[in-house]
This record gives structure tokens, sequence and C-alpha cells, in this order.
């Protein structure tokens, strides 16, 4: 019923918000390894007392959270597609939360934080898995002998 | 209101979905839109709105982007909303406001964002 609802209005054609040449790989690892930057950076901070350090510790977490934040975004609006959307209807939300927990993140030394936006990659990690992020984007890597 | 109805009627036969994320957070892709086609029969389009377009480059494709401003010749600069994940005029140069196919006008889908476009 909703689907022949939904056939009844839906668009006739797309217009396109792109960015030209995307070069087609995207992947949540990016994000995680910026988030797990800033989850150490919050335990390095948190062993050591020395000012410069710390300062230092601090400076570097907000880049790392800032890269989170972009390569969030690009993955939401380059690889997902609105038929993705389709089977998972939350991930724009967790999109939204997981950004917001990046900026969280940038101005927080809460290691749980840090954590909670871990977690929110990793359910966006599903979604790419599930709709074959993995097959579609990497190029495999050299076989070890 | 009466005005609203008609060109609710009008636009109702130029629906588009949105692709791609260059016009983020006001467009988010898979929103679904009505073009209102009539918008630029008395006046030509205005910075800050949401327009629709042929690519330059590809007449067949269709963009959306806002209009940023208008140069010294009439013709229009556009550019997404995000300037780092869009390709517009820095691209593909000034847009001819005779070309224009309307005004991005209201997101009639998901419901839960349905409004104006701005």
């Amino acid at each position: 019923m909703r689907d022949r609802l939904l056939s009844l209005i839906a668009p006739s054609r797309t217009v396109q918000a792109h960015c030209d040449l995307p070069c087609g790989i995207y992947d949540p690892a990016q994000a995680r390894i910026e988030a797990e930057s800033c989850y150490k950076i919050i335990e390095k901070y948190e062993a050591n007392t020395d000012q410069h350090f710390r300062t230092r510790a601090i400076a570097i977490k907000e880049q790392r959270a800032e890269l989170v934040k972009h390569h969030l975004d690009v993955l939401w609006h380059d690889y997902f597609k609105p038929e993705h959307l389709e089977k998972f209807p939350e991930l724009h939300e967790t999109f939204w939360q997981a950004t917001k927990q990046a900026s969280k993140v940038k101005q927080s030394l809460e290691l749980a934080e840090a954590k909670k936006l871990l977690e929110l990659i990793d359910t966006i990690d599903q979604a790419w898995r599930a709709t074959g992020g993995p097959e579609k984007t990497r190029v495999a890597k050299a076989a070890v002998a | 209101m009466l005005r609203t109805l008609r060109r609710l009627r009008h636009a109702w036969s130029q629906r588009v979905a949105v692709e791609g994320g260059s016009m983020l957070p006001a467009l988010h892709p898979g929103d679904w839109l009505l073009v209102d086609t009539e918008a630029y029969e008395g006046r030509p389009p205005r910075p800050g709105e949401v327009v629709v377009v042929p690519d330059p480059r590809h007449a067949q494709r269709w963009l959306v982007k806002r209009v940023a401003s208008t140069a010294a010749d009439g013709r229009l600069v556009l550019v997404g909303d995000r300037p780092d994940a869009s390709t517009d005029s820095r691209t593909f140069g000034t847009v001819d406001p005779s070309v224009v196919i309307g005004r991005a006008w209201l997101r009639y889908w998901p419901p839960r964002r349905i409004g104006r476009v701005r």
C-alpha cells in the first residue's frame, strides 16, 4: 500500500547536487582511525601532567575530531543513496548523531565521549557493510606470500 | 492561499529527487522536491534562491544549486551550499538566467521535513 502510494507521488527525474569525479572510495575506516586517535589522545592526556604535552594533545585532538566530521560527511553524501535509506531508515539520524558526537569529542576530554563516537561510527560501518560497501569501494590488498 | 494552490497544482508536474550532498543541510540526498517553473517568468532568480538548471556541460542532466550572486552581465553565479563537495560555477562558469528550469520550491518528501526550500 505504502509503496503504491509512493510510486504515485515519486519524482519523474533527478537533480544532481553532486561533486564531479568522485573517486568511489568510501570507507568508515577513515573516520574510525581519526576517532581512535581522539580516544588515544585523551588517554595520553590523562596520563601526562606536562603542560606543553597537554596543550599539544588538545590541539591535535581537535584536528582529528574535525577530520572525523569530514570523513563522515563525505560518506554520508557520496556513498549512501536513497535506496540505502529505505533499508536503514535511521541512517540520517545516526549520521547526525555521529557528527554531533565528533563535535563533542572535539571539545571534551572525556574518554566516554570518544568511546560513544566510535560506537556510532561502528553503527554506520554496519550499514556500509550491509549495502555492499567493502565490495564496491575497496581495492584488494596484495596477497602475503 | 489561492496562489499557493495554483502553484502547487502546476509544480506537481515537475517533481524531482535530489542526488548527492552538495546542498546539505538545506537539501538531503533523497529529498523529493516540487520545482516552480513559473517562478522566473516575471523576474530573474535572486541570490539566495535554490534553482534547477541544466548542467551547462550536459544539458540532459539537471543540477540543483544556490544562486550565490548575479554577475555584472546579469548571468548567475551558482554555488553548492557545501563548496568543498560541489561542482558549480567555479567549474562551469556563470549560467544564463533564461535557461533556468525553475525554483526548487517545496520539499514534499520525507513527510517530517515537508516545507519550503530555503
